[in-house]
Formats: C-alpha cells, sequence, structure tokens
C-alpha cells in the first residue's frame, strides 16, 4: 500500500507533471465545453486557437481533432540561439529560465501572473497567497517567449516529437538541435557536482530543468549527502567551537544573535 | 489595508484563474513535497484535500449519468472526463501513498509528539496507533514477552540512545524560489547563503530548507 518509489520524483512521474502543461492548439473541430475536475475547458471552434493541457491536447491530436502549436522556442531559430547561449555565451551556467509572465491588470499596470491571491474560506474571509508555478505557467503555450527554456523542456520536446512531430516545422534539424543541447546541459549538470561540497552548503543550479534534474537527482542528492556523513565529526566539531567563542565574547548579551 | 490590497482584490488577472486550477497547483505542489522531503509534512490544513475529493466525487457521478447517453459527442466529453479523472485518482493516491510510506517508515516518530501527530490528518492517525499496536502485540506474543517487563516497550531510550527512529532532516534536496530570497545553509566547512532570485534552483539541506517552503518563498522540486 505504501509507496515502493525512493524520495523525489523519478522520471515517470515527471513525465505525468509536464503533461499538466499549457499548451496552444488549433481545433479542427468544434467542442463544446467540457467541465472538468481542473477548471472548463474553453469552447473549441476551428480556426480559433485554445490553450489546453498537453495530455489533452495530445489525446485530440492523436484523434486528429487538432493540429498543436510549437511553443516559440521549440523553433529552430530559437534553438540555435540557445546552443550558441549555452555553449559560447555561457559555457560555465545553464541559460536563464523564462522570465515570470506578466499580465496586464486592465488599470495599466503589468502584473506577474503567478500571483494570485486565493480565498481559503469564504466566511473568516482569510485570505493566503498562493504563487503558481511551472506546470501550471504558460511557459508553452504560442505566448511564451522563445529563447527560453522552461523548466520541462526537455520532456515537452520530446513528447511533441513523438506525437505530433508534423505539426513542428523543420523536425529532424530540431530533434538535432535538442540532442546538442541536451549533451551541452547534461555535460554542465556533471560538472556542477565539482562544487557540491564546500560552497557552505547552498549550491545554485539556475535555469536546469526537471527532467535533467530527474535523471542525475540519485547522484547529486548521494553525493551531498555523503560528502555531510563524512564531514559530520567535524561539522559538529566546529559548531561547538562557534557556540563557545560566540558565548566568550557576547558575555551579557543576548545568545539570539549570529555575532560574525 | 493598503490601496495593493484593494487593487488586488479587483485584480482582473487574479480572478481569471478558477479556484479548480489552484487547488489543482496546491494539490500537485504538496505531491512533489511529499515525494522528495525526508519527512511527512503537515496535512494541507485548508479543507484542500476535502474539496478535491468532493468533487471527484462528482465527477464520478456525472460519468455515471453521462454514461446512459450514446450519443457520439457526449461520448468524447466522456473519455476527456474519464482521463482527467485518472489522472487526478493518481495524484491523489500517490500523495497518500506516500505519506503512508513515511508514517509505516518512523511510525513511532510521528506518534510520539503533540506536534509531529498534528502533522497526520485524522485517519493517518487512526492508521498509525492501530498499526503500531497491532505490530507490538504481535512482537510481545511471538518474543518480547520471553524479555524481562523493562525490556518490552519499544521506545526506550537508555544510554542516551533512542529506540525510536526518525527522519534524517539534513538530507539534501532541490527547490526552487517563488519569491527573491535570502537562502542560509548549513555546510560542514562553512555556513553560506546566497541573495536568491525568483525561479533560481538550490541544491541545500531539508532543514535549511524547510522555512523557505513553508513560508511560500520556495517549492520543492
Amino acid at each position: 500500500m505504501a509507496l515502493p518509489l525512493p524520495s523525489g520524483l523519478v522520471p515517470t512521474e515527471v513525465a505525468f507533471l509536464c503533461e499538466m502543461e499549457i499548451i496552444t492548439i488549433v481545433p479542427r473541430q468544434r467542442l463544446e465545453s467540457i467541465p472538468m475536475l481542473s477548471g472548463k475547458t474553453p469552447a473549441l471552434r476551428p480556426p480559433r486557437r485554445a490553450d489546453l493541457p498537453l495530455w489533452l491536447a495530445l489525446l485530440l491530436k492523436k484523434q486528429r481533432r487538432a493540429n498543436i502549436v510549437p511553443p516559440p522556442w521549440l523553433l529552430t531559430a530559437s534553438l540555435q540561439e540557445l546552443v550558441n547561449l549555452e555553449t559560447n555565451v555561457n559555457p560555465e551556467g545553464f541559460s536563464e529560465p523564462p522570465p515570470p509572465p506578466m499580465r496586464s491588470d486592465g488599470r495599466g499596470v503589468a502584473r506577474p501572473y503567478a500571483a494570485t491571491t486565493s480565498r481559503t474560506g469564504d466566511e473568516d474571509g482569510d485570505t493566503k497567497e498562493l504563487t503558481l508555478s511551472s506546470p501550471f505557467l504558460p511557459s508553452c503555450t504560442q505566448d511564451a517567449p522563445s529563447g527560453y527554456l522552461p523548466f520541462h523542456w526537455l520532456e515537452i520536446a520530446e513528447t511533441l516529437l513523438a506525437h505530433a512531430a508534423d505539426d513542428i516545422p523543420n523536425a529532424p534539424e530540431v530533434r538535432a538541435l535538442l540532442r546538442d543541447l541536451q549533451e551541452v546541459r547534461a555535460a554542465k549538470l556533471r560538472a556542477s557536482t565539482r562544487h557540491l561540497e564546500g560552497g557552505g552548503g547552498v549550491l545554485k543550479l539556475r535555469g536546469v530543468g526537471a527532467m535533467e534534474l530527474a535523471e542525475s537527482r540519485g547522484f547529486v542528492l548521494s553525493v551531498v549527502d555523503g560528502v555531510r556523513k563524512l564531514g559530520a565529526s567535524i561539522e559538529a566539531g566546529r559548531r561547538e567551537e562557534e557556540l563557545e567563542r560566540r558565548e566568550g565574547r557576547g558575555g551579557d548579551e543576548s545568545d539570539d544573535d549570529m555575532e560574525l | 489595508m493598503d490601496i495593493d490590497d484593494i487593487l488586488r482584490e479587483v485584480d482582473p488577472a487574479s480572478q481569471s484563474i478558477p479556484t479548480e486550477t489552484r487547488d489543482l497547483q496546491a494539490l500537485t505542489r504538496a505531491w512533489v513535497a511529499e515525494r522528495s522531503s525526508p519527512e511527512l509534512l503537515h496535512w494541507p490544513a485548508d479543507g484542500l484535500f476535502e474539496r478535491v475529493n468532493d468533487r471527484i466525487k462528482q465527477q464520478i457521478e456525472r460519468v455515471e449519468e453521462m454514461t446512459g447517453d450514446m450519443d457520439p459527442k457526449t461520448n468524447f466529453a466522456l473519455i476527456v472526463i474519464q482521463t482527467e479523472l485518472e489522472r487526478f485518482k493518481y495524484l491523489v493516491r500517490s500523495y497518500l501513498r506516500a505519506r503512508i510510506a513515511k508514517i509505516d517508515k518512523h511510525t513511532l516518530h510521528y506518534l510520539s509528539s503533540p506536534d509531529l501527530r498534528a502533522r497526520l490528518s485524522e485517519t493517518e492517525q487512526a492508521y498509525a496507533t492501530r498499526h503500531q499496536a497491532l505490530l507490538h502485540n504481535h512482537y510481545l506474543s511471538s518474543f518480547l514477552s520471553a524479555f524481562p517487563p523493562a525490556l518490552q516497550n519499544l521506545n526506550d531510550t537508555a544510554g542516551n540512545i533512542s529506540m525510536i527512529d526518525a527522519p534524517d532532516l539534513d538530507t539534501a534536496v532541490f527547490i526552487r524560489l517563488l519569491k527573491d530570497a535570502l537562502v542560509e545553509g548549513h555546510g560542514t566547512d562553512m555556513d553560506g547563503s546566497l541573495n536568491g532570485k525568483n525561479g533560481d534552483v538550490v541544491i541545500l539541506r531539508w532543514s535549511d530548507a524547510k522555512p523557505l517552503v513553508e513560508s511560500g518563498h520556495a517549492e520543492v522540486i
């Protein structure tokens, strides 16, 4: 009954998550709005474009009820730019994640799409901030910025190439460019393990993708944990020393403040 | 309440995202966090799970009503609804099973203090208590009864070694920042911190990540 999987999302679960990404389609048939658990789908009226979750878009595509509009970052020009960015401009880190999408609030102010206030209970009027994040941000629709890889880039690209290759212009070249990107970034992720020890316990990997993380999660996390366990006694000694030094110097001052 | 709050209330951007989508986001986030964090997290307090369960029940009823209708148009809608239903059920099931796996692993730890107990839902508490009692009774009847009474407990703390196994809170996790925040970490040779920007992915110890995740500044990935 209990889940037998190891801690951390495995690649199949990441693929499940990626299928929630919102993608743009061009319907070929009329379809009335369907009341789903995650909200109503938009009524489909060809040829008006609509945004749907990827799993539904793929279902419609398989039944030839719709065509998929590939996200702008999946076009060859954008991918070439990205390969160049990853190999020549920034050979150390990953390319930037897409900027947070903005939306007009109807008053001339652009606000982040993500910032929403959800009412938790109507009776007490208690409000709680809920920030949307991938896969619920529109990072794969036709409005997504080109030249930025979203969090689920690898899975989305693979899925689209597998099931909707005829909707992607110049699919073989896209495939080749994706392969390049994947290799460059995999090498970067492997190289980042050099910084795993040291660094004060925080290591930044800005721009990394979900599937890339899932692939090397076991390795990276066990290295970090292994290094920590090896140095556990040293760390305990250092903490004790620091505590003593602080108490010695602090005297009658409050112990809550870190004096460094 | 300042002008920003008033603006936010009438903000069309925030109202255009329906409650259902927000609940799905919250559920997904809870699932990912539960799958990736070393310890059991709080049961969602705002009735999220009850809402989702109610909706699933309603949806199943709707499917039952619609299956009588053999019109091909509603038939396709039915396929879509059922596919989505399965996806939701998978999410809910996986979430609950991930929690049960953690409860099974450290049952006594989560039952040991009121604070930890509060993380479990009512059903989970009942499950954990009964399961633990059954297990202990089984041990008692098979071999523990042959021991001296002082050694028959499973929560012995003699000699400064507790028999209750606790999860390792220093296990490393990946988090993504949802807002700009200062990330502080504990390392072996030195403690570090960095000024995190929205969208940063950081590897750090769960004990350092926990306050950020709980305050909504970051999410586990």
